[in-house]
């Protein structure tokens, strides 16, 4: 299956991947330096950087509320999200060719735009406060990789299976709890996991939609990088590649890292 | 029937969350301030924890600087019960009508602060509780001519060094005041003459801020060596580039005045009165200037020289400053903040 | 009947959530912009009379323009290279690519503030090689506003492009050789052309993702090299200008959809396979 490659081939993957991690890797080397700014090679060792995040309490009080956000969104894109999906694998003959387009719009629309609108005519239109205000941003932005990666994995589902259940008698509601649920399992995880983080790092949408005691992870992060100049953010930055890591080895070990790349 | 039971789990504690975040914002005994976000550390130790104690009372902040804010408060409509601004914000906010009238019986601490400060916008109005100016801040290891004036900013040396605080902040548009002196014009009378001076100026300013402690941070990451500046940014600055200094610009220095006011829709009014009591006594005053947060504007503080050598303070220092005149500024102030971002903001 | 309406029930829950929470307030915006008391249209003259607004749109689509290319120059090699690689090597190499992609932008923008500011890594490495004799500024320019969006967005160009250099046939190439072609030929004439419908899937989402950053101009361009985003979030929340906002969110949707439209346009006619 492996053909040649040029050595100039590979001498330039190599270098693209340098560029890709190369920067990931400064990051975190120069949040252990002990040194009060930012310094590459890192300036002694020092954990200290590492317990400042625990002591500014806006980043543990921002990052309880993304978590709360990402989670109730992306629970509630799921659940709108799998009978979505289902009817698409399922039913797609029986619906409009337009209606898988018009699942990815949150993705083709411009974040910053979507951000704007909501603030502008739902928010201040409607009078919603900003917590759910951000809850259904969150929630409309997750949406697509929910649908998509949920798609994907009824792709490989015999729904004959299901068929054979509602034969039997089983009611049709029922058998989908019972037959198809249990075999997708595997792409809901990967669905609630994707969602999840592109939920936690979310800018432009959040960025309209802070008020008094309420702001998100990242944009404390970006106000914080405008302000400061110390270790802190890139030791921040590693706690969130570990979480990313581990995220990702749990879902390589589970069920293959292919519902990323799809 | 046990497959159904993970996806209802997620699904309960996902709208259990929801619920649970959706309450959190409709608590009662908070007072929701909204000010800068600098020097947070010190100021809830100070000032925000002790108040918390004494009136058993939860206080919430809204940071960011004075545009950001005000904004925030004008889409919203309430919400915020005290906000801190400079003088020219506090102004467009009259005009909005966003402030309450403050009942001055309820605030006797007003008495012991210098007249200047009392009502910079008429006694239905707060009061100011810090004095400061407005210079040049520079590293003084970056050039052998000290910086006397305005026009030093100009100086070919400083090419791509320099930093001014953005049209949208406390000070933005007092560069336009300096650049018409330097113009040797009125900026009001011959706008175009002044911002002919700062198209001049443009090859020298590396970035607009829009913070002071962004203007630390690019102080602290040697991008910038000399900046247009508040002078209470001085001691931070100096943390990081123990050599800049506070240039000494006589009388062309301007004195600004950060105000507090209690938004209209606030429901803790009495709380909020009590804080700018709290905020304006000869305690806080003292303690927030001897920790480098703010001038004292509270005549009874005494200060070491060492400790005032950062502040605008002393009856003879505040009462010879020049006060600019903010009614004209916001006047004015949609002309030069469009000229002014052909400039530097393009 | 029960059966007709089905479908429609599933995914009405869904198709509401997007047509009331996205597409409906963008609509709103949008109407925002058209009932301007001056007239139809005001809003975007008044747009397209200030000579900084026409920079600013320049400048953001000189900007993605850049980044594409960078991102198609970078990618098209390194997702070949993953594209012949053994299996298992193959999806190591797709899991290094994705990584960057699931760390948030503020963390890899600030990556390029360590790289690239006065005392960054780039100043030092350049001093002691004797490059420059004292330290430049790099950042706040477009310069670093470019390399911060490739870093951005290289990932996502490779990611289309592996997906369909991997069902290239490896034969078609290896017969294109044996048959005398140069690697450089069978690359122009084989592959290149296959690879076309992953490179405009790429470069669609590569061109509207910078062109519509927020994040990464903030950071690495400063006050001074404004984009549509930043100009965007300074109308509607700096200026407090909220008609002039709509405009410049209207303005970024239009050219957004109609990149979309023209690359899809453009995939089709070249392989009619493409859906």
């Amino acid at each position: 299956m492996t053909a040649r490659r040029s050595p100039w081939l590979s001498l330039a993957a190599f270098a693209v991947y340098f560029f890709l991690l190369g920067p990931l890797v400064i990051v975190a080397a120069s949040a252990v330096s002990d040194t009060e700014y930012l310094a590459f090679p890192p300036e002694g060792f020092s954990l200290r950087w590492f317990q400042r995040i625990f002591e500014v309490s806006a980043f543990l009080d921002t990052f309880w509320i993304s978590l709360q956000i990402a989670v109730a969104g992306t629970v509630l894109a799921l659940a709108v999200g799998i009978p979505a999906a289902f009817a698409l694998k399922r039913h797609g003959v029986a619906l409009p060719s337009w209606m898988g387009t018009f699942f990815v719009l949150p993705i083709l629309v411009p974040e910053i735009v979507f951000g704007f609108s909501l603030l502008r005519s739902v928010s201040v239109a409607l009078d919603l406060p900003i917590v759910p205000t951000l809850l259904i941003g969150h929630t409309v932005i997750v949406l697509p990789y929910c649908v998509r990666v949920v798609s994907a994995s009824l792709a490989n589902f015999d729904f004959s299976a299901q068929e054979a259940a509602i034969s039997l008698g089983c009611p049709p509601v029922r058998s989908f709890f019972a037959v198809v649920l249990p075999n997708i399992r595997a792409g809901i995880l990967a669905a609630f996991i994707l969602a999840f983080i592109t939920s936690l790092n979310n800018v432009p949408v959040s960025l309209f939609l802070i008020g008094p005691g309420v702001s998100t992870l990242p944009i404390q992060m970006l106000i914080y990088v405008e302000n400061f100049f110390d270790p802190t953010i890139a030791a921040l930055s590693v706690l969130l590649m570990v979480l990313t890591v581990v995220v990702m080895a749990v879902v390589e070990k589970t069920l293959g890292l292919g519902y990323f790349v799809r | 029937m046990t497959a159904r039971s993970p996806l209802f789990t997620l699904l309960l504690a996902g709208t259990g969350l929801a619920a649970l975040s959706t309450a959190a914002l409709a608590q009662d005994g908070q007072l929701i301030i909204s000010t800068w976000g600098f020097n947070g550390d010190i100021l809830d130790e100070v000032l925000y924890a002790p108040f918390e104690a004494e009136h058993g009372v939860e206080i919430v902040i809204d940071q960011g600087n004075n545009a950001d804010r005000l904004n925030r408060v004008r889409v919203r409509d309430g919400g915020v019960d005290l906000i801190y601004l400079a003088d020219a914000y506090a102004q467009q906010a009259i005009a909005d009508g966003l402030f309450q009238e403050i009942d001055r019986g309820q605030i006797p601490t007003i008495g012991e602060i210098y007249e200047v400060g009392q009502a910079p916008h008429g006694e239905a109005y707060g009061p100011a509780y810090t004095i400061g100016r407005y210079g040049i801040v520079y590293d003084s290891a970056a050039t052998d001519d000290p910086v006397t004036s305005w026009g030093d900013l100009w100086r070919e040396e400083f090419a791509g060094r320099v930093t001014i605080p953005n049209v949208s902040t406390t000070a933005g548009q007092l560069i336009v005041l300096a650049a018409g002196e330097r113009a040797g014009v009125d900026a009001f009378e011959n706008p175009d003459a002044a911002f002919a001076e700062l198209e001049a100026l443009a090859p020298n300013v590396l970035t607009a801020y829009g913070r002071s402690s962004e203007l630390v941070n690019l102080f602290a990451q040697g991008e910038v060596v000399i900046a247009a500046a508040q002078d209470f940014v001085v001691g931070s600055i100096q943390d990081a580039v123990p050599t800049a200094v506070w240039a000494p610009l006589g009388d062309e220095a301007y004195a600004n005045l950060n105000v507090i006011n209690i938004l209209e829709g606030s429901d803790q009014v009495d709380l909020a009165h009590a804080f700018i009591d709290f905020h304006l006594s000869q305690q806080i005053q003292h303690e927030m200037a001897v920790r480098g947060v703010d001038a004292p504007i509270n005549r009874n503080v005494e200060l070491t020289e060492e400790e005032a050598a950062r502040w605008t303070y002393g009856a003879e220092v505040v009462e010879a400053l020049r006060l600019p005149d903010y009614e004209r500024l916001n006047e004015v102030g949609e002309d030069w903040t469009t000229r002014w971002e052909a400039i530097f903001a393009n | 009947m029960h059966r007709r309406f089905l479908p429609w029930l599933l995914v009405a829950p869904a198709g509401l959530v997007i047509l009331v929470i996205l597409v409906l307030p963008i609509l709103d915006t949008a109407r925002g912009t058209l009932d301007a008391a001056a007239g139809h249209g005001q809003a975007y003259l008044d747009f397209f009379d200030r000579g900084l607004n026409r920079g600013i749109l320049w400048r953001t689509t000189k900007l993605a323009l850049i980044v594409t290319a960078i991102a198609v120059v970078l990618g098209l090699p390194t997702a070949f290279y993953i594209a012949r690689s053994p299996q298992a090597r193959r999806s190591m190499l797709i899991v290094a690519a994705v990584f960057p992609l699931l760390t948030g932008t503020v963390v890899r923008s600030f990556a390029w503030i360590v790289i690239l500011g006065r005392n960054g890594l780039l100043n030092d490495v350049l001093l002691w090689a004797g490059v420059i004799g004292e330290p430049i500024g790099l950042l706040y320019t477009e310069t670093a506003i470019v390399l911060g969006l490739a870093y951005l967005f290289t990932p996502l160009m490779i990611l289309s492009l592996v997906g369909v250099l991997e069902n290239i046939d490896h034969d078609l190439m290896d017969a294109a050789r044996s048959l005398g072609a140069t690697p450089a030929a069978t690359f122009r004439q084989v592959t290149l052309p296959l690879a076309v419908p992953g490179l405009i899937v790429g470069s669609v989402l590569v061109f509207t993702g910078s062109f519509t950053a927020y994040t990464t101009p903030v950071l690495l361009g400063g006050q001074r090299n404004t984009v549509l985003a930043t100009l965007l979030y300074r109308e509607a929340m700096v200026e407090f200008d909220w008609p002039a906002a709509s405009t410049i969110a209207v303005i970024m949707m239009i050219v957004t959809v109609a990149i979309v439209l023209t690359m899809g346009w453009l995939a089709r006619r070249m392989n009619p396979a493409v859906e």
